[in-house]
């Protein structure tokens, strides 16, 4: 795609781009520089935007005084768990619509996807109530069961147009070679599915760590993930800024990465395939 | 290729996602709708008797409903308007050949993986505080009075921290787009003597229109539950300004403990988000046949 232009409108549009990617990137840029100022030095007026001397004493205080890691650790365990196990539910189904499509295949395929138009808020109050009885309000085991619901049709979608890209026809010149069911699975199909399916956990990880209707509403102190630790924050505690940084810095940064990765399978996952 | 074998592996294969889905629909569904008809409230425990229509009425007729809806229809569409116009003019910019496209592109992308409790508590305290944010010392910077966002304009401001999460997905889907047009259909027309704007609009419009109804309606979906970022900023207020459908839902349900009114509430919910969401699937449903 070499277009030829000149140099003058190439700095042009890098000039311009530039500024503007900056402009939408400042608000982390900030959170992340304040967290390294005193409390003093993040209020400080006019604003200090480089020249403050560096801590790292927000970071140890937020960890000592709010057990921050505990936090961390519940959004590990609920957006990984609850990835691997709709992975585990949704592998065979996509599996199976992808390479043995029946008639129903599409409006099965569309009623799944109809199940996440349903707005969270008007399940809430059964949901709510029956974590209650079952005892399970503010426990990881709740949240992860109800994030994989959520995020299942998601999942089974993108396997499904990841898996549909394999040509049926290598399975039969493997079959014609003599390999065996098992091998099959094992040397053919396995190999040219585990990029889409790793795809497909970056996404839903990032979806899941990021929620925060469920999180905020059916925890409480003990199995809080960080959207709900974080919020912690909206009381006048929020006015310690470079505390507040550095406890969003941490929060958002494993996931800034990760989503930087998974830029591309963003746009096909986020849209059921119908942007690629 | 299919034998009548391999069909009932399948059906097994699929059954156990198709029977956990319809569990988590139908069974929490049902029973907002069954207690929608009852006078269920959490501080007020007894039997819970059928009242029909009344929690329906009490919640249509009650103003803040009329608020929520108001507000409700501006979160989405202010949303919408800023995140596609800006998305359309941002993925046109980064489609242009420059130094550091990659890095520019991280940099626009970026707020998108920020969950939503810390975009608002950041926007909220370091940006839009009328003391210590930074838009307060820019206004003083330049002679201005500082100006109360959450209060004073409450629901733009929740209409501005919204968008800047969400101008990224549009961005990057209308980019995607942009990318997939055929290069030698505008050199063509350029060559035939288009010019830039004509280009635009009769060669690049019409390309995007499919990607824009997949970002309208994709965004709608998510913009209808627009919750977090009202919870941690203003609580809905002051009064109703800034309270949607979700989180109107929300506080008869868990803050005034009301189930009856608070489930009618859901089921309005739900039956707005399915006008929405007919749409959202016939275009996806077309996809799947190309």
């Amino acid at each position: 795609m070499a277009r030829r232009v000149s140099t003058q409108r190439m700095a042009l549009n890098t000039a311009v781009a530039w500024v503007i990617g900056l402009l939408i990137f400042f608000p982390i840029l900030w959170t992340i520089l304040t967290s390294f100022k005193t409390e003093a030095q993040a209020i400080a007026d006019p604003p200090i935007f480089l020249g403050f001397n560096w801590t790292f004493e927000n970071y140890i205080e937020v960890q000592e005084r709010s057990n921050y890691f505990r936090h961390f650790v519940n959004s590990v365990v609920i957006s990984v768990g609850s990835t691997l196990l709709g992975l585990v539910i949704a592998v065979p189904a996509a599996w199976a619509m992808a390479f043995v499509p029946g008639k129903r295949t599409k409006d099965v395929l569309m009623w799944m996807l109809s199940t996440k138009m349903l707005p969270p808020v008007g399940v809430l109050v059964p949901i709510y109530l029956m974590f209650r009885t079952l005892g399970l309000l503010d426990t990881k085991l709740g949240l992860v069961i109800v994030l994989t619901l959520i995020n299942l049709p998601i999942i089974i979608w993108m396997l499904y147009t990841y898996f549909r890209e394999i040509p049926g026809e290598i399975l039969e010149a493997a079959r014609m070679d003599g390999a065996t069911l098992r091998g099959e699975v094992v040397h053919v199909l396995l190999p040219m599915a585990v990029p889409g399916m790793a795809s497909t956990v970056l996404l839903n990880i990032i979806l899941a760590w990021n929620e925060a209707f469920w999180t905020l509403n059916l925890t409480a102190a003990k199995a809080a993930p960080l959207t709900a630790f974080i919020a912690s924050y909206s009381s006048p505690e929020g006015l310690f800024y470079a505390k507040l940084s550095a406890a969003s810095t941490m929060a958002i940064a494993p996931i800034l990465i990760m989503g930087w990765f998974s830029q591309k399978q963003l746009v096909r996952g986020l849209t059921f395939g119908a942007v690629k | 290729m299919a034998t009548q074998h391999s069909r009932a592996a399948a059906r097994l294969m699929i059954s156990p996602s198709v029977l956990l889905l319809l569990g988590w629909m139908l069974i929490p569904l049902g029973m907002t709708i069954y207690f929608s008809l009852l006078r269920y409230n959490l501080l007020m425990p007894g039997n819970n008797p059928y009242v029909g229509w009344e929690n329906y009425k009490y919640f249509l007729t009650d103003p803040a409903f009329t608020a929520a809806i108001v507000n409700t229809l501006l979160l989405v569409g202010g949303v919408l308007l800023i995140t596609v116009v800006g998305g359309v003019l941002l993925g046109l910019l980064l489609d242009q050949p420059m130094w550091g496209q990659g890095i520019v592109r991280i940099l626009v992308i970026a707020p998108f993986f920020v969950m939503p409790t810390v975009s608002a508590l950041v926007w909220k305290n370091m940006f839009m505080n009328p003391v210590n944010g930074l838009f307060a010392y820019l206004a003083q910077f330049l002679g201005l009075e500082p100006f109360d966002f959450l209060a004073q304009a409450p629901l733009m401001s929740i209409i501005g921290i919204v968008s800047w999460q969400w101008l990224p997905f549009a961005t990057l889907i209308l980019l995607t787009a942009m990318q997939s047009l055929d290069r030698e259909q505008l050199e063509a027309a350029e060559m035939d003597g288009a010019g830039p704007f004509s280009r635009f609009f009769y060669i690049v419009v019409p390309h995007l229109a499919r990607a824009v109804t997949v970002v309208v309606l994709i965004q709608t979906i998510f913009l209808l539950s627009v919750f977090a970022e009202i919870l941690v900023t203003t609580n809905g207020g002051p009064g109703n300004a800034s309270t949607n459908l979700t989180y109107l839902v929300y506080a008869e349900s868990l803050l005034r403990f009301d189930v009856g009114t608070g489930s009618a509430g859901g089921v309005v919910a739900i039956v707005l988000a399915n006008i929405v969401a007919i749409f959202l699937m016939r275009m996806i449903g077309k996809n799947l046949e190309a």
